[in-house]
């Protein structure tokens, strides 16, 4: 197990969420790349920086494997920012390699956030990226030997001298000791230049980018940090980052030291860094005081630039934990409940308040827009689902020796983050159906007059208050033979087969343990897939319905609500009872007029035939024991509700209207009762702050 | 706020109790599970739970179930009137609100006046007494509040423990 230095535990959540964006961003981008078969020169800088960051935050936190797989993948890129031309040598062991690296790196970062993570072993992938670099680099012999280990390092060296001689008037030079014993000097001074990046237009250090090398420690531990910087207000600011830095021990501004600069400069022109440096930019301009001229210098000036960058977007961008969001809806739900119990306050009735209405009005205005943006926080794109079902594709296309290309639409489609989470899993089963059962072989496709390449499509769109998100394949379609005759074996069917339509036979895939594969493979054929896609799903009160024909393919359409907090409801009265039923699953309500409508069965329940299909009837009142007047079915309402495929008619007093409501989920006292399975899914807070109960259609459908 | 001050505030709870009818008994429990004390108010029905589960009501949008003790003492259902009271408990950090006839007071109960309730066999299925007081000629019931909600939140225990 890996012992984390208890001051780096705080780090440790940001670094996680850090390399985590980050391996996706890779992910992104190496997927694009694969697909044009180039790598753009951005790209290359894109993945050097990210590899650069993780390598370099890795290393602070003491993860040897993962800094030292990305300090490999690094080698590799660094050599293809200098000649891109090289990239064809190597192109498709690159891709397999790059993605084997971030699938460990994302594994790591994953494990190390477990008591008893352990690291694992890159070495082999290091050696094969070391392989790849030297493949590389043989070609290059000659035109730029740089050895990528240690240009990083020392390439940049001349500049810091260079510009302190250029900006002396006005730059300071700070000499550091750090404590003794506190380790990992290089990175400290590394973080400690980071954050001094904000506040200082030229910074500069010695020894230079003390992050790209460890064996730096002991000349820092000898001969102190300097930091030579520019303040952009005020040099207080620099002095007070760096008292309140961490394992500081002391701390000089040193005089003007003309001739010790010369000393450092010399000290740092050195050693295999000078000759890395002069044979990239043949002339040996790093001497003339050209900084940018010198080709390894690059690599230090990107690492600053990648760093600035990313301290831009940290502005902008801030990480809140999802715990503190809750509450905020929570209280803004409370605040919009607040505001109609004020502004419909029954002791102002039949008051004359202009001004206080005109004050309320305001006070709606406001809490409305409150309203809207505290759920917009919540709402996240689903491209971010969508680009990690990219890479599945690409796994497993390649391993089944099939052409599958994904194809997405409607990725900037928002939905609640809980959602967005929920979901994920069920996309991924679903597209490893897709693959493993109804997209066929290359050979067997173009022998069906298909294009050769499949196609998964996957089109997310908005439709009111809800998501609709297909997931469809050109491939084999959905048997329906095969699945009558698994159902016969397990026992899964309720009725005569004849009776089943195709739509009732498909959604037989959705139980446990269902699978028409005869073999188990990698990806598929245990039978849990569909079952947890229909669990998870529900969980977020969204359905799924299936289409197919055979030969032609299938579509999964999925229908989620936008999000679980707030819900458009339609309010019913049961006798002294105010339910409210969502919107979204009620499809007509209407009146009957004549009892003779209503049908029964030879058990005594009633249905009703609507346009040629037969529905049961739940009487709410009896369903929920509530007294009402209402009885008879003349003097109520009918409301015909739907989930997933399953009908009904709901028979309640009164259609009291539509509000927006905001869900709560029911007491923990209440968990003996089960009150999901009675039918009710939460209750909610009305304007005049009594509770109406919200009914769950799918359990109260099944239950009848 | 601080350890030390939080204790202060349990330690000068103990021993008190807020009194309050069920018809012309006196009941009592331990103050430091009693939140607060609301008027009666509208109480939105639950449906399939127990009779002496009343519903819930929403007490500053917070959602807390209401038990009738009268009903769950056995007792026939008596009108609500003015001096109808519910007292919010907070168990388990759970709130709960208890429908009671009539708040008397707060008082202090000494150890040396508070008997044990009889142990008759027969009856401790149902018993949800801790204690029984005396208090200048009164008669004072002491509500044990776990043993009162056992039966509704067993399971709960149970997963906790």
């Amino acid at each position: 197990m890996t012992v984390i230095d208890p001051g780096m535990e705080a780090l440790l959540e940001t670094f996680v969420y850090e390399s985590n964006t980050m391996l996706e961003q890779l992910d992104e981008i190496l997927l694009d790349a694969e697909r044009v078969q180039n790598i753009s020169n951005d790209n290359i800088d894109s993945i050097f920086r990210i590899m650069h960051t993780i390598k370099g935050s890795a290393a602070m936190m003491g993860f040897g494997a993962i800094s030292g797989l990305g300090h490999a993948v690094e080698d590799v890129f660094f050599i293809l920012r200098e000649d891109p031309a090289k990239l064809s040598q190597v192109f498709s062991s690159l891709f397999d390699l790059v993605f084997q690296s971030s699938d460990f790196l994302k594994h790591e970062v994953e494990q190390v956030t477990d008591p008893a993570y352990t690291e694992g072993d890159p070495s082999e992938m290091v050696k094969r990226l070391h392989d790849l670099a030297a493949v590389m680099k043989g070609d290059a012999a000659g035109s730029t030997a740089v050895n990528s280990t240690s240009a990083g390092g020392s390439g940049a060296a001349p500049s810091p001298v260079d510009t302190a001689d250029r900006n002396f008037m006005d730059s300071r030079r700070i000499r550091l000791y750090f404590e003794d014993d506190c380790q990992m000097e290089n990175m400290r001074a590394f973080m400690l230049l980071t954050q001094l990046a904000n506040i200082c237009d030229n910074l500069e250090s010695v020894p230079a980018n003390p992050e790209t090398d460890a064996s730096l420690c002991e000349e820092i531990i000898r001969n102190g940090f300097q930091v030579i910087c520019k303040p952009t207000d005020s040099f207080d600011d620099v002095l007070a980052i760096i008292e309140s830095s961490l394992n500081i021990k002391s701390y000089e501004v040193l005089e003007d030291e003309p001739i010790a600069d010369e000393e450092y400069a010399g000290d740092a022109m050195q050693g295999p860094s000078a000759q890395a440096a002069a044979s990239s930019a043949p002339g040996a301009t790093a001497a003339a005081g050209a900084p940018d001229a010198a080709g390894a210098g690059a690599a230090g000036a990107a690492a600053r630039t990648g760093g600035t960058t990313q301290a831009a977007k940290q502005q902008s961008l801030i990480s809140v934990s999802q715990a503190k969001l809750d509450k905020l809806m929570d209280l803004v739900g409370e605040i919009v409940t607040a505001e109609s119990m004020v502004s419909s306050n029954p002791d102002l009735r039949d008051l004359k308040l202009d001004n206080f209405l005109k004050s309320t009005r305001e006070l709606r205005k406001l809490t409305d827009e409150l309203q809207d943006v505290v759920m917009s926080i919540r709402m996240v794109p689903l491209t971010g689902t969508f680009t990690k079902m990219n890479r599945i594709v690409r796994d497993m296309a390649k391993n089944l020796n099939k052409k599958v290309e994904l194809i997405t639409y409607g990725g900037d489609t928002e939905v609640d983050k809980t959602i967005n989470d929920t979901i994920a899993d069920p996309f991924m089963h679903m597209i490893r159906n897709a693959i493993d059962h109804a997209i066929e072989s290359p050979e067997e496709r173009l022998a069906l007059g298909k294009p050769e390449t499949g196609q998964i499509s996957i089109n997310a769109r908005n439709a009111g208050g809800e998501i609709l998100i297909d997931v469809a394949d050109d491939g084999c379609g959905l048997d329906t033979e095969k699945i009558m005759a698994k159902a016969r074996t397990n026992c899964l069917l309720v009725k005569p087969e004849s009776e089943y339509t195709d739509k009732e036979i498909f959604m037989l895939i959705m139980n446990a343990g269902f699978s028409t594969n005869v073999e188990v493979t990698e990806y598929s054929g245990r039978g849990v897939g569909m079952d947890v896609v229909k669990k998870n799903l529900e969980k977020v009160g969204g359905t799924l319905s299936i289409n197919s024909v055979k030969n032609e393919g299938t579509t999964f359409t999925i229908k989620i609500p936008l999000t679980l907090a707030i819900v458009d409801g339609m309010n019913i009265s049961v006798g002294d009872t105010i339910f409210t039923l969502p919107i979204t699953s009620i499809k007509q309500s209407f009146k009957i007029t004549d009892p003779k409508q209503i049908l029964y069965d030879t058990d005594g329940s009633e249905m009703i035939m609507i346009r040629g299909d037969c529905y049961p009837i739940i009487r709410l009142h009896s369903h929920f024991g509530i007294d009402t007047e209402k009885n008879s079915f003349t003097e109520g309402i009918m409301i015909q509700v739907e989930s997933g495929n399953a009908i009904a008619c709901l028979f309640a007093d009164e259609l009291l209207g539509e509000y927006q409501v905001v869900v709560k989920p029911f007491p923990t006292f209440f968990t003996k009762y089960n009150m999901k399975e009675k039918g009710l899914s939460g209750c909610c807070i009305l304007g005049d702050g009594s509770i109406c109960l919200i009914l769950d259609v799918s359990n109260l459908i099944s239950k009848t | 706020m601080d350890e030390s001050i939080v204790s202060a505030v349990q330690d000068d709870l103990t021993g008190r109790y807020l009194t309050f009818y069920i018809e012309d008994v006196i009941y009592s429990l331990p103050l430091n599970h009693v939140i607060e004390i609301i008027g009666i108010q509208h109480i939105t029905h639950i449906p399939s739970v127990p009779y002496y589960i009343k519903g819930v009501v929403n007490l500053r949008g917070k959602v807390v179930p209401i038990t009738d003790v009268r009903l769950k003492f056995g007792l026939p259902e008596r009108p609500y009137d003015d001096k109808t009271c519910i007292v919010i408990v907070m168990i388990n950090d759970m709130h709960i609100g208890l429908i009671v006839d009539r708040v008397a007071e707060v008082v202090t109960l000494e150890k040396m006046n508070t008997a044990p309730p009889p142990t008759n066999e027969r009856r401790m299925g149902d018993s949800y007494l801790d204690s029984i007081s005396t208090l200048s000629e009164k008669i004072i019931l002491n509500i044990d509040c776990m043993k009162f909600f056992q039966t509704d939140l067993a399971e709960l225990f149970i997963q906790e423990s």
